[in-house]
């Protein structure tokens, strides 16, 4: 499948890539490398991966980062009370249960990792929020993503039958370690572009007005460049047309009042909320920026 | 003239990855190698397409994704970037990428075995990397403007040692902060339950390795702005030697600003006389005014926005003189506030900055910056380890 192909079967899946990001997800399928995309909150970095997943109908195997986060959660577990079954079935049977029948694959609990490697068809593994991870889990996954392998002390090293298409994502809360980093393609995910905001808009929610979509990305996208703590991504734009569509919009309201409630689904810090009073939210509306100087619409009458 | 450009495409690469790694990124045998791969696995239509595939693989953080577009610019279309002066010493033959890809591909449709260009091509890389170091010293710095040379040329090897170890005891003084989150701990006195009872599995349900966790403490993330502008020049070498023993005590990130911003940890973290010339060049490429609201607008909104909560301490190495508005710079310092960051200010002068945008910032007392504290030699830093917590 060609870059462009990609793009097209992205697109079909939901999710409308740029040119740039389509060459670098097909770049990393053919180089078999893992992909790192970092990107503020709610730019569409696990949509992304979600989506790729089907795109190339595969499966989707999603590793949760957190703090603590150990190898019998991602990797693999011993299943344990399925071993201390088969001591006791066996001590009932003759014949003497050998320590090789206990530590077999079928004892082995996989987790997302090691389900990711020992699949038996392709895959897409999604490695969510890795600068939550602490660095001690970081260093284990660089076997994982160099060599597509996990070491089982008991069992030997499981190579992965397919080589998984790998995409890590994060959101820059922990500096990353190089050697993570050089192990991976990279990718900076920005918020998309007005056009392209507006055509996943549409695409997601079709029965929306036009002039409604085209109006309320517009005031997103201006909403984005004001200092706010918690910048609303293409979610929260989303959560916030569909409201404005079930209250029966067709077009942007010239009254700030109307959207004060639906406001909730943009904004998500009291500080915030505080800031964007309804001076500020009417300015926004009439598409300018800052008061005074760089005022773009006529002053209303 | 074809023919050259087509008989080594394979040069041409390695002469962009030579220009990559002049400007910090992080670019080697493996990632050239990949960028080969990337030419010779995209249609020959497609070769614009290269940029992209190219910026996936060189690039490693935000920052060098930053500055992607303006050096492949500047290799590949020197046209579009008038006025700006070349870095690299390398000789310019036609850099066509259309070319390129084509004759990559031709390369390989003649028979050569499939291997074979790559390795060829990281040969003359391979070697060039030791050259390039000499090279580095043609382009923005020049040798004859070391370090050594400057204001701190009486330094002593016992000097760096006292102030490596300086760093290290700020760095242990630096009051650790409890966290939200628990870590494993033996001598934690809250039971993990959960893990507990999946650990006692094992043994059959007998919980024989009980779990114990203990409330999680971390030290600070520190951020150094260095003010490198030409009010502080006798001053900024000094400033960026300590900060690069900060660099290395406790992984601090490093910026560097007069009226723009720049990070500079990846050059502080190895310590190489070409390394050297490079801050030197980010530095001496500087001067003039001073922008400080701005630049410090840049560290919050842009580079360090997800870093900054209230476990981050900033500590602002400058005199305080700002061509920015006067309120601004008490308004930007107070977004930083407002993440809970604390911020320290050190001078160089013998009495606290009073130019005219430091007066509403030291008016706020200490809302604002937590302290103000003379740097102007190891005794100072000596001092600060005694204040500093």
């Amino acid at each position: 499948m060609q870059d462009a192909e990609l793009r097209a079967a992205l697109h079909r899946a939901g999710y409308i890539a740029d040119e740039a990001l389509a060459t670098t997800l097909w770049l990393a399928g053919e180089l078999q490398r893992p992909l790192l995309i970092e990107g503020d909150a709610g730019v569409g970095k696990t949509a992304l991966a979600s989506a790729l997943a089907r795109a190339q109908s595969r499966m989707l195997v999603r590793l949760q980062c957190h703090e603590g986060l150990d190898l019998s959660q991602a990797a693999y577990e011993w299943n344990y009370g399925r071993q201390l079954l088969a001591i006791r079935l066996h001590e009932t049977q003759p014949g003497q249960v050998r320590e090789t029948d206990l530590f077999a694959r079928e004892y082995l609990l996989e987790r997302p990792l090691l389900k990711a490697i020992s699949s038996e068809r392709p895959c897409v593994l999604l490695i969510d929020e890795i600068d939550r991870a602490d660095e001690a889990f970081e260093a284990f996954l660089l076997e994982v993503l160099a060599d597509y392998q996990i070491t089982v002390p008991e069992l030997g090293t499981l190579s992965a039958r397919h080589v998984p298409q790998v995409v890590l994502t994060s959101n820059g809360t922990r500096e990353l370690s190089d050697a993570l980093r050089r192990r991976c393609l990279y990718h900076y995910l920005e918020y998309p572009t007005l056009a392209r905001e507006i055509a996943i808009v549409r695409h997601t929610l079709p029965q929306a007005e036009g002039a409604l979509v085209e109006q309320a990305v517009a005031f997103v996208q201006r909403l984005r460049r004001e200092d706010l703590d918690k910048k609303p991504g293409v979610a929260e734009t989303l959560d916030w047309v569909r409201a404005l569509h079930h209250l029966q919009f067709t077009a942007m309201p010239d009254d700030p009042q109307a959207l004060a409630a639906t406001l909730a689904c943009l904004l998500k810090t009291r500080d915030d909320r505080f800031q964007m009073g309804g001076d500020r939210v009417r300015q926004l509306l009439e598409g300018r920026r800052t008061v005074g100087v760089a005022e773009k619409a006529p002053p209303s009458t | 003239m074809n023919t050259t450009a087509t008989a080594q495409p394979l040069e041409r690469i390695a002469g962009f990855a030579a220009l990559l790694r002049d400007h910090g990124l992080s670019v080697g045998v493996a990632e050239q190698q990949a960028m080969v791969q990337a030419a010779l696995q995209l249609p020959i239509g497609r070769a614009a397409h290269l940029n992209a595939a190219w910026r996936a693989i060189a690039c490693h953080d935000a920052r060098d994704w930053r500055r992607w577009p303006e050096l492949f610019d500047r290799y590949w279309y020197p046209q579009r970037t008038r006025g700006s002066s070349r870095v690299s010493g390398q000789t310019r033959p036609s850099r066509s990428l259309q070319q390129l890809v084509q004759s990559l591909h031709e390369g390989m449709a003649a028979g050569s075995p499939g291997q074979a260009p790559a390795d060829t091509a990281l040969q003359p890389a391979a070697a060039g990397e030791g050259d390039a170091a000499g090279e580095r010293a043609q382009g923005g710095a020049s040798r004859s403007d070391p370090l050594h040379d400057r204001s701190l040329s009486q330094w002593l090897p016992q000097d760096l040692a006292r102030l490596e170890q300086l760093a290290e005891q700020i760095a242990q003084r630096l009051r650790k902060r409890l966290t939200r989150r628990w870590r494993d701990h033996p001598g934690g006195r809250r039971l993990d339950l959960r893990r507990t009872l999946r650990a006692s599995l094992r043994t059959g349900g007998l919980p024989l390795h009980p779990v114990w966790r203990a409330p999680r403490r971390e030290r600070p993330r520190l951020f150094m702005l260095v003010d490198v502008s030409r009010s502080m020049e006798t001053h900024a070498q000094l400033f960026l030697r300590i900060a690069r023993a900060f660099v290395s005590a406790m992984d601090a990130r490093v910026f560097v600003f007069h009226t723009r911003l720049a990070e500079v940890t990846p050059l502080l973290r190895s310590d190489s006389a070409a390394v050297q010339e490079k801050v030197n060049a980010v530095t001496a490429g500087f001067g003039g005014g001073t922008r400080i609201a701005t630049s410090l607008a840049d560290f919050h909104g842009v580079h360090a926005r997800a870093q900054l909560t209230r476990r981050a301490q900033v500590w602002v190495l400058s005199d305080g003189f700002d061509a920015d508005e006067p309120q601004r710079l008490a308004e930007e310092l107070t977004r930083v506030r407002g993440r809970g960051a604390r911020i320290t200010w050190f001078h160089p002068s013998e009495q606290a900055p009073a130019s005219q945008a430091m007066v509403p910032v030291r008016a706020a007392g200490t809302a604002l910056v937590e302290r103000f504290l003379r740097l102007n030699s190891l005794r100072d830093l000596a001092q600060v380890a005694e204040h500093i917590h």
